[in-house]
């Protein structure tokens, strides 16, 4: 069975934005926890999270102080902002609106429930007291989608490109964490040895892999530690690698798929290339940017073979 | 008992579940006693357990109105219709018998014409008709089927008798809602299935899969069906959606598809071109091919008239099918029914005044407080007048427009129509309704067990059109109940 190229597109794009959903959500978590672990004025600011999303511009247009109530609001609940989560739900909603077809019946309901509560609360959660819920119910309601689909859909095109739209966004997410750190504790004045660990441990468990950092290399966690195994742990369901690999699993069937193949291994050979422990906070935020570049050309890659392909 | 039952009064209209003298009809038995011993506060719970259920199964219908696109939940009427199989089935044997002297004559009007050479219907009526395609003269489609899926709406009169209203021959929509509403009474009300054995609905995806399938121009392998929808801002994608799914179709918009210099149809999938077989088309005949109708259509596809003319491509319904679906040819289909199939129709029609008819017009114009008055080619519900419930005004507009354009309208007697049981705000009230059933033609005829039966919601109000105010019911179609 083959699949129409539009759907394919919007399969795609409907796991992009759920992912983007949860991982916004769960990112907006880890750093309201970690501001309120972090003493007051060593805490780092909330304007991080918007450079990391590269949305400066856009907040800047309807807003003038990065403070904590105007960042969450463009993050949470503002429908213009592409990075949010409200926008991102409602985009995903639209596209398994036109492709309920191929789902599972079970993923439009859902998805249809997910938007309805993001509508209903997205605006009232922006403050601290309500965040905390809302934004676990995020997670929790995205992951359910997640495993509905891995549980009963059949493993054919709708499968494959919902994947690979995932694991990309995925990728670049996981990258924007390792962001937060590298961009939290860029400047010199505000690096301080005993906040350091404080700020990599939660960014773990913004990617739930507190528990499997500590078994795998242990307890104390360090930047270097930390950035490799986000980056490389192959076992890892988060890890960049892990992403990577799972996009070349479902490329490889694919008919015409060089040149989207041949970008993967790209960055797979760029990622294993990488030392974390030579690298300061400068070059490891170039490196980042530069990864996410990568992602974005092999995005339009796959857009140009799969997608926009003029047959007639 | 509840109280809004000891008070229910239909009046003289028949009504579908009470008999004259308030007991309610025996196939209706069962469901009326567990109503009846329902508080007000329990059936407001299956309300609300219904509307939450369509909110979350996303039922909707879009409505089009000042510049913007509303989304609106289906609107459903908890409490069901009851009609005996017996006597369903004569309704179903007329229904068919229907259909397959309307694909008769679309053929014939596209091929031989002999109904119009042998005078059984006027030629100008039938090629003056703004759905007269002279564009498909000479295409002859598999098994003579042109309407493979119709949609007639009947009502009952006072007696309870059914008569056919029109027959939907275009794009009939209402079907999922007709299946939807069965999901959802089984959600609310799972007692009451236990004490009626009610026909299942749930096989017409696959009924039409079947139809669909037969008239693939290819009889090896299983044949590409794909449903072509004007988009997401269509009032029925929900509904193309769903029998797309139901069906293991593709949902395809127009440029999803193309015709290639081969006259062959091909949609674009991310394994390359793939050749396709039969076009469920949920697009009006005007927009289908820019090539041939409408050139600023967007929602078609270039050179598919070319395919369909050249055999290599069904189209359902085939394009002009149209033509039977004026409301001036439909004073004409007892005649077809002798003329094409020897028979008499099974099925009543209504009494229908033709204004091109000089004797008939001045009826109508004499009579405009009496009678319902239509235009030839539209749906929805959309520019009628109901006589009775109409200003001074109104009427003397419509006996304008008649007069100047007498071939666009005709007029019937407003009917008495039936009355069912309908939960309205806190009390249960008598509200008009119909029933659209669908039938299927293809290599062989099918009818489905009851249809959507449309309710109007306001008081009094003759109109069910979802998209004037109406709602709907689930429609049960009973074997003897215990």
């Amino acid at each position: 069975m083959t699949m129409l190229s539009r759907v394919a597109e919007r399969l795609f794009w409907m796991a992009r934005y759920l992912e983007r959903a949860e991982d916004t959500a769960r990112l907006i978590h880890a750093y309201t926890h970690m501001v309120m672990d972090i003493p007051k004025g060593s805490a780092p600011d909330w304007d991080i999270l918007v450079r990391i999303l590269d949305a400066e511009p856009l907040f800047e247009q309807n807003h003038r102080a990065y403070n904590e109530q105007n960042v969450l609001r463009f993050l949470i609940a503002d429908l213009d902002n592409s990075c949010s989560i409200y926008h991102a739900i409602r985009a995903a909603r639209e596209n398994v609106r036109t492709t309920r077809d191929v789902l599972p019946e079970e993923v439009w309901e859902h998805v249809n429930e997910l938007y309805l509560y993001a509508q209903e609360y997205a605006e009232k959660s922006v403050g601290r007291r309500n965040r905390h819920e809302f934004l676990e119910t995020i997670i929790a309601r995205c992951q359910m989608i997640n495993g509905m689909i891995v549980s009963t859909l059949p493993r054919g095109h709708a499968y494959r490109f919902i994947k690979l739209g995932k694991l990309l966004e995925r990728a670049d997410m996981t990258t924007r964490v390792i962001d937060v750190g590298a961009a939290a504790l860029l400047g010199d004045e505000r690096h301080h040895s005993t906040v350091d660990p404080l700020i990599w441990a939660s960014l773990l468990k913004s990617l739930s892999a507190m528990g499997a950092y500590r078994r795998e290399i242990g307890p104390q966690v360090g930047a270097a530690p930390m950035v490799d195994f986000v980056l490389r742990e192959s076992k890892l369901p988060r890890s960049v690698k892990f992403c990577l690999n799972g996009m070349r699993q479902e490329l490889a069937p694919l008919k015409n798929n060089k040149d989207a193949l041949e970008l993967l291994d790209q960055a797979r050979r760029k990622l294993s290339r990488f030392d974390p422990e030579i690298r300061t906070r400068e070059e490891l935020h170039a490196f980042i940017d530069q990864f996410q570049a990568r992602l974005i050309t092999l995005n339009g890659t796959i857009e140009t073979t799969w997608f926009l392909t003029d047959q007639a | 008992m509840n109280k809004s039952w000891k008070n229910y009064d239909p009046g003289s209209f028949f009504d579908e579940l009470i008999t004259p003298n308030g007991k309610p009809r025996v196939a209706a038995r069962p469901l009326v006693n567990l109503l009846q011993n329902l508080s007000h506060e329990e059936l407001s719970n299956c309300r609300s357990a219904a509307e939450l259920a369509i909110r979350d199964m996303g039922i909707s219908f879009t409505i089009y109105s000042e510049g913007k696109n509303i989304d609106r939940a289906w609107p459903f009427d908890i409490i069901p219709r009851v009609i005996k199989a017996k006597e369903w089935d004569k309704v179903r044997l007329g229904l068919a018998q229907r259909s397959r002297a309307l694909n008769c004559f679309i053929d014939d009007i596209y091929n031989k014409q002999t109904i119009l050479a042998d005078g059984i219907v006027p030629p100008e009526i039938v090629l003056n008709s703004s759905d007269y395609r002279p564009q498909c003269a000479g295409v002859s489609p598999r098994h003579g089927a042109w309407a493979h899926i119709c949609g007639s709406d009947l009502v009952r009169d006072k007696n309870g008798k059914f008569y056919v209203l029109e027959d939907n021959l275009r794009v009939p929509s209402g079907v999922s809602y007709m299946l939807e509403n069965r999901e959802i009474t089984k959600r609310v009300l799972p007692e009451l299935f236990e004490n009626y054995s009610i026909l299942p609905l749930d096989d017409y995806p696959s009924r039409l899969h079947s139809t669909l399938a037969s008239l693939s121009p290819q009889d090896q392998g299983r044949p590409c069906i794909v449903v072509l929808t004007p988009g997401i801002y269509n009032s029925a994608y929900f509904e193309h959606a769903f029998l797309a799914q139901s069906m293991g179709a593709e949902l395809v918009e127009g440029n999803d598809l193309f015709v290639s210099d081969d006259d062959y149809v091909y949609m674009r999938t991310v394994d390359g071109p793939i050749r396709v077989d039969v076009v469920y088309r949920r697009i009006d005949d005007s927009f289908l091919d820019p090539e041939v109708f409408r050139k600023d259509s967007a929602l078609g596809v270039p050179g598919i008239m070319r395919a369909w003319k050249a055999g290599n491509v069904a189209i359902a319904n085939a394009p002009g099918s149209g033509v039977a679906d004026d409301k001036v040819v439909y004073a004409y289909v007892p005649d077809m029914i002798r003329y094409y199939l020897k028979e008499e129709p099974k099925l009543a029609s209504v009494k229908t005044y033709l204004c091109t008819n000089e004797k008939d017009r001045n009826y109508v114009l004499e009579n405009l407080d009496k009678l319902v008055v239509k235009p030839a080619n539209e749906s929805g519900g959309y520019g009628l007048m109901v006589g009775p419930h109409a200003s001074k005004a109104t009427r003397a507009k419509f006996a304008k427009l008649i007069k100047e354009n007498p071939r666009n309208y005709i007029a019937q007697p407003t009917l008495a129509l039936s009355t069912a049981p309908t939960f309205v705000d806190h009390t249960v009230e008598p509200r008009h309704l119909d029933l659209r059933p669908f039938i299927l033609h293809g290599k062989d005829t099918w009818v489905t067990p009851g249809g959507l039966t449309r309710v109007a919601l306001t008081k009094g109000s003759l109109v069910v059109n979802s998209s004037q105010g109406g709602g709907s019911k689930d429609t049960w179609i009973v074997e003897n109940n215990k």
